[in-house]
């Protein structure tokens, strides 16, 4: 308490560098605790709570939470999206590794830099943007992936209008857009490592594949692992691709977590339900950081 | 993108032969969508209509979508809501990021580490939990269908103080109690010996708030209600606001939302990728 009292009124040289440290820093944590404290608390109160029509609200327990966890269509969503992160997160951070691995070969420079751009592009795109480029390419009937099916002897399949190819279809969006981020984080890693460890490996006749997985890989373990949280968090706050689209149709198939908690919250107004599916979304990201915390403790042993 | 010059064991050339080939495969369907758009927005109504499909427009100076993008909806005015709103958001958290940045890296105060890693903390938080109730705030402040109101969450970043924070910490003391013997006030030391030695961490910091808010859709979408208030991604949407997309003015106007940022990503390469590296590192 008497320091929080020398802070207000300094009473020597020491003081006041205490102060103007605690000045500097004083802006950004009223932002974050406007902006975010404030609200998260504000979340998790207003999920106890009932808004009667007209304003007035009413303490109802846990009752939120019951009629929350009990809808099917809270489900579906809950489903729907972890059905599409299961596609797009194995597949971005493999295909992002044998493009970081086929990268990091590349010995000039400057090719290495021109190929690496190219697979950086679509991270410029607004994921608005990416969707609906990918959705003129998937249309049924002058859409480019039919004409090239077409050209091998497929009928022309409907993509993002199918109840069974909207989420493999939106998981494609998803893999193009972060290809580019999760190459760029593991040719910098790769490119950390000195060459030697190969070389050496080679000398003792270990084969490519051999050397992938016995030295590659092991050195590259935190990074996999971050990129795979990163992928996981970022597939699961999903809204952007689905909104832009297919408005989480058809029929509910492409229907995700952050797609509902807008609907419920801006569409019919539904401001407890909403609360509960931020508790939710919260709880959920909070459980896979903490993993990520607890994984990344461990030191990792060459 | 670091070294150049070889890396890896040594390999045959027909190994390395085949490893160019995946590389470019894989580069060539991450740019193909782009190469697709780029053709589209050439085109007019009957040419992407055409069975079968034709690749390439009849004429590459069709800049019709383009002016009809315009003409349409106020694409212009987007794009000017757009700009304001991430150059903003990315100067504010320039600011208000390097002040904390410093406060945390070269003083000591009570309550400096709680502070710290309650900032840091807030990346456990995803927007959209906090999002009904910062809509309530904005509303009761009478700040919806404001540019104040849009770019309100966006003003500082954590990523930014975390940046900026790791950035001034190895600049030597004695460079900062110098100036300090010579009579400056901390103001004046902030601007005149740690801004300037600082500079790249603050281009990083400008470069990918300006590309985040730029690609913004989710928080627009909840304050915005007048159509002169939207934001580009917003405005893309309006063009499939009807029963038939009209895909080639579409082309050409996600064409015009996404050159500002190829643009800066082609001039910067070497600083967008740091600086995306490094966000990906906030974790």
């Amino acid at each position: 308490m008497r320091a929080w009292i020398r802070l207000i009124l300094p009473a020597n040289y020491m003081d006041r560098q205490r102060r103007a440290g605690f000045l500097f820093v004083l802006p950004a944590v009223l932002f974050f605790s406007s902006v975010f404290l404030v609200p998260l608390i504000q979340s998790v109160i207003g999920s106890f709570y009932r808004t009667r029509p007209g304003g007035a609200s009413e303490f109802v327990g846990v009752r939120l939470y019951e009629k929350v966890f009990t809808d099917s269509t809270f489900w579906t969503s809950v489903v729907n999206t972890v059905s599409l992160l299961s596609m797009s997160v194995p597949t971005t951070v493999i295909l992002a590794m044998a493009a970081a691995l086929g990268l990091n070969r590349i010995q000039s420079l400057k090719w290495r830099n021109v190929w690496a751009a190219m697979y950086f592009l679509p991270f410029s795109a607004s994921l608005v943007a990416a969707a609906l480029i990918w959705q003129w390419i998937y249309d049924p009937v002058y859409g480019f992936l039919n004409y090239l099916l077409s050209a091998v002897g497929i009928p022309p399949q409907k993509w993002l209008q199918s109840l069974t190819q909207v989420r493999p279809s939106i998981a494609v969006v998803n893999v193009w857009v972060r290809l580019g981020f999760d190459t760029m984080i593991f040719l910098a890693a790769l490119q950390s490592i000195p060459g030697e460890y190969w070389e050496a490996a080679a000398i003792d006749g270990a084969g490519a594949w051999q050397r992938l997985r016995h030295i590659t890989l092991p050195l590259l373990n935190p990074q996999i692992i971050m990129v795979c949280i990163l992928e996981l968090i970022f597939n699961f706050k999903i809204f952007d691709q689905v909104y832009s689209t297919t408005q989480g149709g058809p029929a509910s198939a492409s229907q995700t977590v952050i797609m509902l908690l807008y609907d419920t919250a801006f569409k019919y107004f539904r401001m407890g339900d909403a609360s509960v599916m931020a508790v939710f979304v919260f709880l959920t990201l909070l459980v896979v950081t903490l993993l990520q915390w607890r994984i990344f403790r461990k030191p990792v042993e060459y | 993108m670091g070294r150049g010059g070889a890396r890896g064991p040594t390999r045959a050339p027909l190994f390395r032969r085949v490893a160019l080939l995946r590389v470019a495969c894989g580069a060539i369907s991450a740019f193909f969508p782009f190469f697709w758009m780029a053709v589209t927005s050439l085109k007019t109504a009957p040419e992407i209509q055409r069975v079968p499909l034709q690749v390439f427009p009849d004429s590459w100076a069709n800049w019709q979508n383009y002016r009809e993008v315009f003409t349409r909806h106020p694409f212009g005015r987007y794009l000017l809501n757009s700009a304001l709103i991430a150059s903003t958001a990315a100067v504010s958290s320039l600011v208000v990021s390097s002040l904390a940045g410093y406060g945390f890296a070269k003083f000591r105060f009570p309550g400096r580490d709680v502070f710290f890693f309650g900032i840091i903390g807030i990346l456990m938080v995803p927007f959209q939990s906090v999002v009904v109730p910062l809509y309530g705030w904005v509303s009761r402040l009478g700040l919806l269908d404001t540019y104040l109101g849009i770019v309100a969450p966006d003003l500082v970043s954590v990523f930014g103080v975390f940046l900026m924070r790791q950035a001034i910490e190895v600049l030597p003391n004695d460079y900062i109690d110098a100036a300090r013997i010579d009579g400056c006030s901390e103001l004046q030391i902030f601007f005149r010996v740690v801004l300037p030695s600082v500079k790249p961490a603050m281009a990083t910091l400008l470069i990918i708030k300006f590309m985040w808010n730029w690609n913004e859709l989710f928080w627009p979408l909840i304050v915005v209600n007048s159509p002169s208030m939207r934001v580009v991604t917003m405005g893309l949407i309006s063009f499939t606001n009807m029963y038939f997309i009209e895909y080639n003015l579409l082309t050409a106007a996600a064409v015009i939302s996404v050159l500002p940022i190829l643009l800066i990503f082609l001039t910067l390469q070497r600083w967008v990728v740091q600086a995306v590296v490094m966000s990906g590192l906030k974790g």
